[in-house]
């Protein structure tokens, strides 16, 4: 009964003093009520939306305060206060010292003697094998066939029953450069496993949330030009060996007539691939129109304002893809060297990445 | 906050060690200080090509004229001073020259410790293995142009399958050799003969045999060549003694990988091994049982372990490219380097300390040396040789305790294993 009283003396004492955050707090920090400490839920309830209320009425009166400073330094012509960044997963990783630095020579040293330095230079042209496990079906047909309208100069192989390393001598006669094996469990594509010929390494992915084409609204059919490849993120030295891996998979040289860009973008280890045209349009630019008509006047009627605008239609799958392994070498489960595998005992921080 | 779990490393005591990558460059670590030295990477030695990768290390690190023979992918092997890293000598491995070298890569290298004590000319032994199977000693004056002092001994090991793993033993008198289809054999260096093969596991209830792939071997002690633990691709760990018999006396499991390093300890029954998934253990291999892992986020196979004969201390490298080094006692990480390219070995260079500042007076010495032998002598006639037979009777006369060490132990540990081996016995 006494917590009750007195906390009903804080909320008189708040709504008296109604100056702000200054003195609420100090009364909070005085009495050190919360509402979870109130029994009677209504009370409680009330309290907790009254303070719910006050932080949303503060944050409010911050922004504002923060929008005009900077409106009013715009005014002046000073400099406006530094924008704060907001802290996220990302940008408060943990300290990693195999991050790539561009200045890094021997870096370009060992990419330039890795297993992909051969295509990466336009010395082979890739050609990809693309297989399956052992039982194949529903949205694992599909997917490949939407696989080998993506990767040019791709080549569809029934797996049938053959071993995989039996598979990879034949590739190694056949010089393919690169092998996709797209594993399917219950007719549903789980895991893709990237395979780079003679010696190259191999990747095993797990692949999740894939949408097929048809599932996507207003998606389009794709050209078969060759495609620009975008990376996105492959930092560390494991990073940027998985993203060579994906690299050696595209042609070198991609048409820009054709206007499709594939995506590989790689956020807190997880890459996403997103497969889209593009196109730029020349638009009227409306706003200027109607807005900056003195503006306008001072530059002169005769030239329309144009914008150009670049437009995305999104095309091919949507997929996932995290990193399970990297193996040194060709497909060898039994004697195989991992160049990295994860391992549970690296999960113990949320802000540890490896690529 | 953000809450991260950076790895707090109590580093690690005075020492320096050489680490040699896929890249053909050697690099030198060194920790310096009293208690918790940071190691850092202070030379690097090569131009970064693939073509000369380097494949294995052997290091004779004496007081005086310390050396270490390197093997490339080209199937060179330099001799180089480990203190300054200028190159002393080069040779062409003398094999098939219509042979290629990728084809034939140097598995094994040992530098040869025993006879250059003794004579104090500028000659060394050289023992090599290629994955073919040719093995050869060849012992050489160490010039600028490099000639083969005639005495050369090659022969062939197996005819068919690849070696993939060769040691050769602390009296440097017997070498092992094993691999991919071929069971661990032992040689006699002097006699150029084979003394003793191993015998194939029986096959299992199912009537299954496992082809033997071997990828490393360790001698369990320095004096003792009769002992020795080897690691296979089926993730086996075996002791075999060939006193007893031609099967293993011991044979255990380790995990899921192959097993891609074993060393042993000086106290001559632990032994660390380190497999394809980079899991580092010490197992004591008197009974087979596991002591402990040195667990500390290690993802990339483990290609070398090195014990530092000092130092309670090891350091582990391989394909996730950091140097690692452990306290065996705690077997906590105590200092981990990122060397950026996959490492194929490490070694220990002993005659490190931190106070003295080591490059100028052992360049001095080797400057000297080169100069010529009979200056030396002549300039300061006491010091040089005195010194030498000190050190020389110093290494002897540790040698010595550790023998007494090694001895007593291993009388104990005999008597142990014979009592397992009694066990075992009893058990089949």
């Amino acid at each position: 009964m006494g917590g009750k009283r007195k906390h009903s003396d804080d909320g008189e004492g708040a709504k008296g003093g109604d100056e702000g955050n200054n003195s609420i707090s100090k009364k909070m920090k005085k009495s050190e009520i919360l509402p979870s400490m109130i029994k009677n839920k209504e009370k409680r309830s009330a309290e907790h939306a009254k303070l719910k209320h006050q932080k949303k009425v503060e944050k409010r009166k911050k922004l504002k305060a923060r929008d005009a400073a900077e409106k009013r330094a715009l005014e002046l012509g000073e400099e406006p206060p530094p924008k704060m960044i907001p802290r996220t997963i990302e940008n408060t990783r943990e300290a990693d010292e195999t991050v790539c630095k561009p200045d890094d020579e021997e870096l370009f040293a060992g990419n330039d003697a890795d297993e992909f330095s051969s295509i990466l230079k336009q010395d082979q042209i890739p050609k990809i094998l693309i297989t399956t496990c052992r039982f194949n079906s529903t949205r694992g047909p599909a997917f490949i066939s939407e696989l080998l309208s993506i990767i040019p100069n791709a080549h569809y192989y029934k797996r049938g029953t053959y071993d995989l390393k039996k598979i990879v001598e034949y590739a190694k006669n056949k010089d393919f450069t690169s092998i996709i094996v797209v594993h399917t469990n219950r007719r549903e594509p789980d895991a893709l496993l990237i395979m780079g010929l003679p010696d190259g390494p191999t990747a095993h992915f797990k692949l999740s949330s894939l949408i097929l084409r048809k599932d996507i609204k207003n998606h389009g059919n794709p050209t078969s030009h060759k495609p620009e490849l975008v990376l996105n993120n492959f930092t560390t030295r494991l990073g940027h060996r998985i993203g060579r891996l994906i690299q050696s998979l595209f042609p070198q040289d991609p048409n820009f007539r054709g206007r499709r860009v594939v995506t590989f973008h790689n956020q807190r280890d997880f890459v996403f691939f997103r497969h889209h045209r593009y196109i730029f349009e020349t638009k009227e630019d409306k706003q200027s129109d109607s807005k900056d008509k003195k503006a306008k006047d001072a530059k002169g009627e005769n030239t329309p304002k144009e914008k150009v605008v670049a437009r995305l239609q999104e095309c091919g799958p949507r997929f996932t893809l995290k990193l399970m392994s990297l193996q040194h070498g060709t497909f060898d489960t039994k004697g195989g060297e991992y160049e990295w595998a994860h391992k549970p005992e690296m999960d113990t921080s949320r802000r540890r990445f490896f690529l | 906050m953000p809450r991260t779990t950076a790895l707090e490393c109590p580093g690690c005591p005075p020492l320096r060690a050489l680490t040699f990558d896929a890249l053909g460059l050697i690099k030198v670590i060194e920790a310096r200080g009293k208690e918790g030295g940071v190691p850092k990477v202070v030379e690097k030695w090569g131009d970064p090509d693939a073509s000369k990768s380097l494949l294995a290390a052997s290091i004779d690190d004496r007081k005086t004229e310390p050396l270490l023979a390197v093997a490339r992918k080209s199937g060179a092997v330099e001799i180089l001073n480990p203190v300054s890293g200028e190159l002393c000598c080069a040779v062409t491995n003398g094999g098939d020259a219509n042979v290629r070298p990728d084809d034939d890569a140097i598995v094994g290298l040992h530098l040869f410790r025993k006879n250059r004590m003794d004579s104090a000319s500028r000659s060394c032994i050289l023992f090599t293995c290629t994955t073919k199977g040719n093995a050869s000693v060849r012992s050489f004056e160490i010039t600028n142009s490099p000639t083969d002092s005639g005495s050369s001994k090659t022969w062939k090991v197996s005819a068919s399958g690849n070696i993939l793993c060769s040691q050769v033993d602390g009296s440097e008198n017997y070498s092992l050799f094993g691999g991919k289809n071929v069971e661990v054999n032992m040689w006699d260096l002097k006699e150029g003969t084979k003394i003793w093969t191993a015998k194939p596991p029986p096959k299992n209830s199912l009537g299954i045999f496992t082809p033997t792939c071997f990828t490393s071997v360790a001698f369990l002690s320095k004096d003792d060549h009769r002992k020795f633990v080897a690691g296979t691709n089926n993730h086996q760990v075996r002791l075999y003694d060939i006193s007893a018999q031609r099967r293993p006396v011991i044979s255990f499991d380790f995990r899921e990988t192959p097993i891609k390093a074993v060393t042993e300890d000086l106290d001559g029954h632990t032994v660390y091994i380190g497999n394809g998934c980079g899991d580092l253990a010490s197992v004591d291999i008197r009974t087979g049982k596991l002591l402990g892992c040195f667990l500390g986020k290690c993802s990339g196979s483990i290609r070398s372990i090195a014990r530092h004969p000092e130092h309670p201390v090891i350091a582990s490298c391989g394909l996730d490219s950091y140097l690692r080094i452990w306290d065996i006692k705690t077997r906590q990480l105590l200092s981990a380097v990122f060397l950026k390219q996959h490492l194929t070995k490490v070694v220990f260079d002993t005659n490190f300390t931190e106070e003295e500042i080591v490059h100028p007076v052992t360049n001095s010495q080797v400057r000297e040396s080169e100069i010529g032998i009979e200056m030396q002598t002549l300039d300061d006639e006491e010091k040089p040789p005195v010194k030498r037979k000190k050190s020389s009777k110093e290494k002897e006369s540790k040698n010595k305790v550790v023998n007494k060490d090694g001895g007593t132990k291993k009388s104990k540990s005999r008597k142990r294993s014979k009592g397992v081996e009694a066990e075992i016995a009893d058990d089949e």
